[in-house]
């Protein structure tokens, strides 16, 4: 319980440096682009007349719409397969390893990289899984193949590895969190009410970690529409996403389109939000 | 190993249970013997290895050593959720994404009952513990005594064989916990389930128990009727821990026809020895005085008497405690019916004795 009482002066000057930040470096600057993204004409002038043109323009195009698509697809494949090996591994470390010692250690081996960079983790899988890197001399190690395989490195399934490792700890901390909230005592009520451990997980774990599951989610679902890096380090030149069509775009200053795919962006990305939120009240957990 | 043929009219058996977490052993050989329909009370203070006792019973611990027998079936390996128990929690461990009728349909859910059926029966039950109306309500609208309440109705509504109970009434205010004695009381004679109930309140142990289990490091220092061992505690740490006892110590002397003479630092006293052999002379021995069974003043018939010297004096209401001390650091309780005269003061010295037969002698440590 809060003892800051809603629109107590308290309240009000508390808010008030996050708030100003968050107007000047959020709300600002969006409305700038949203603005931009209407502009008519061809110049950079804040005299354009606003119109519609540029989403028609863009939306039209069937290669764009496509990479929209491929761009979801994506998305919800990194979505699925970080969210389940999120998930073991959170089990795994929570509730299978009952040693202390195990359990930090483990936890540090699974955190640590993530201490890094976004962008140095990115180009890290270069070198892992080029072909002459870690992976293919690995797998002729162990005589699994003969030739290195070139599919690796540029290529979808790469950026899609690389994804996958990237974000599993997104998908699998807010899980940690909420199996380290359910007392041990409600798996064991519900095993005493004759509940074999299939359906107490069905019934009791799953339902009650529902939530770290779509916070999860969400955070793998915004980082992986936003993520430009991954795709063109690991994915060279070959693919593009959402995100890399905004630098593309804005490379060739096409500044009008650059805004028009941002707002698109922004737009999908708070759909995702807001489905996420009719789920599940995120304001609810950890109370 | 069994030992013997299963007792078929046993609700619970315990053989030579035995259970260690590394180097702290848990439970230590402890057997114990359920009837049918019985309220059996498992007393000590924590870590005394009761509770660790009950997980035993309910599979959610597995014994290093024993056996045990729920309705003359063996189920030693058996996990929890193919055991005839139900099993209630110190701090209800309710679901707290299920509702009230949810939950307490739970246990029927997982015995496969048709959906009708079940109904019937959450509806049936919710009224008889007086919670119809939290029907669609979740735990964190429940107030502590609704939450018991659903608690127990989710565990007695599949009719076990047994219900453990964990400490039950631990976490309800003070002034509920005698009302809830009672309703569970009535509720267990009527139900005719067995209960074993944990808990580290003599009070609850004493009033609801039909079969009263002290334990201590791990092992059971005695058992039997309340009355029994209220009145006739078999060791220095059950009468210590009963309230009310004066525990002595000292030296065996001679013992003649029955009765052991004891040199203590009070002076020598006479107890008789009942069933127990006669120690060695010198050894060290234990014996103990209900504080309510002194006598003030005692004439020469009374068998043992010493000089004290009044301390506090408190009023309990039912009864009035003296606190004196004797020769040595003594201390002994006198208490006295509260509606008779105050007669000891603070300060004042008086002479206070025993009949013979008020004495209970222990048996040494470790026998």
């Amino acid at each position: 319980m809060s003892t800051i009482r809603l629109r107590s002066p308290a309240a009000f000057w508390l808010a008030l440096p996050a708030g100003l930040w968050m107007l000047l470096a959020v709300v600002l600057p969006v409305l700038l682009i949203v603005w931009v993204s209407l502009w008519g004409g061809t110049t950079v002038s804040p005299n354009n007349p606003i119109t519609f043109d540029n989403y028609q323009r863009f939306l039209s195009n069937e290669n764009y719409l496509w990479l929209i698509g491929d761009t979801l697809l994506q998305t919800a494949m990194i979505m699925t397969i970080t969210g389940v090996m999120g998930y073991c591994i959170a089990y795994f470390l929570t509730v299978k390893v009952t040693s202390p010692g195990w359990r930090l250690a483990l936890f540090l081996a699974f955190v640590i990289p993530f201490w890094t960079s976004t962008l140095i983790r990115a180009i890290a899988f270069v070198p892992f899984l080029g072909v002459n890197g870690l992976l293919n001399q690995a797998l002729m190690g162990i005589g699994l193949i003969e030739r290195p395989i070139q599919a690796f490195l540029y290529s979808r399934l790469g950026i899609s590895m690389a994804q996958v490792s990237l974000y599993t700890l997104l998908a699998s901390g807010p899980v940690v969190y909420m199996l380290n909230s359910i007392p041990p005592a409600l798996r064991e009520a519900a095993m005493t009410l004759k509940a074999p451990p299939i359906i107490v997980f069905w019934r009791i774990v799953l339902p009650l970690t529902l939530p770290g599951i779509i916070i999860g989610q969400v955070l793998v679902f915004l980082n992986v529409l936003a993520d430009f890096i991954t795709v063109t380090t690991v994915g060279g030149n070959k693919l593009a996403f959402l995100g890399n069509l905004i630098l593309l775009f804005y490379e060739g200053s096409q500044i009008r389109m650059t805004a028009v795919v941002s707002v698109l962006l922004m737009l999908l990305m708070l759909a995702g939000v807001a489905i996420a939120l009719r789920i599940v009240d995120i304001r609810k957990v950890g109370s | 190993m069994p030992e013997g043929p299963a007792i078929a009219q046993l609700d619970l058996e315990l053989r030579h249970i035995r259970k260690r977490y590394g180097d702290f052993v848990a439970v230590n050989d402890v057997s114990l013997q359920v009837g049918k329909g019985q309220f059996v009370c498992l007393l000590g203070p924590s870590g005394c290895g009761k509770t660790t006792t009950l997980r035993c019973v309910a599979g959610l611990e597995e014994p290093d050593g024993g056996d045990i027998l729920i309705g003359g079936k063996e189920v030693t390996g058996e996990p929890p959720w193919k055991r005839d128990i139900a099993m209630m929690f110190q701090d209800f461990a309710l679901f707290p994404h299920m509702t009230v009728a949810k939950q307490v349909g739970f246990g029927l859910e997982m015995l496969k009952k048709p959906k009708a059926q079940i109904a019937a029966r959450v509806a049936e039950v919710l009224k008889a513990f007086e919670i119809a109306h939290l029907a669609e309500r979740r735990p964190s609208q429940l107030s502590g005594g609704q939450k018991q309440r659903v608690a127990l109705a989710r565990a007695m509504i599949t009719e076990p064989r047994i219900l453990l109970l964990d400490e039950p009434i631990g976490a309800l205010d003070y002034s509920l916990r005698e009302t809830v004695m009672l309703e569970l009381k009535a509720l267990q004679k009527r139900s005719g389930i067995s209960f074993i109930w944990v808990t580290h309140d003599q009070n609850e142990a004493f009033s609801l128990g039909d079969h009263v289990v002290v334990m201590n490091h791990a092992k059971i220092e005695q058992q039997g009727a309340p009355d029994e061992v209220l009145s006739r505690p078999r060791t220095a740490f059950v009468a210590g821990f009963i309230q009310g006892n004066n525990v002595f110590e000292g030296k065996a002397a001679a013992a003649r026809d029955g009765v052991l003479e004891i040199a203590t630092v009070a002076g020598p006293f006479r107890v008789p020895l009942l069933d127990i052999t006669a120690p060695a002379p010198g050894s060290v021995v234990t014996f103990s005085v209900r504080a309510e069974r002194l006598i003030e003043n005692p004439d020469a018939a009374v068998a043992n008497r010493l000089t004290l010297n009044c301390v506090t004096v408190e009023y309990f209401g039912a009864f009035r405690r003296h606190v004196l001390e004797g020769p040595a650091g003594l201390i002994v309780k006198y208490d006295q019916f509260g509606a008779l005269p105050q007669s000891i003061r603070e300060g004042e010295t008086v002479t206070l004795g025993w009949a013979l037969d008020s004495g209970v002698l222990h048996r040494a440590p470790g026998v």
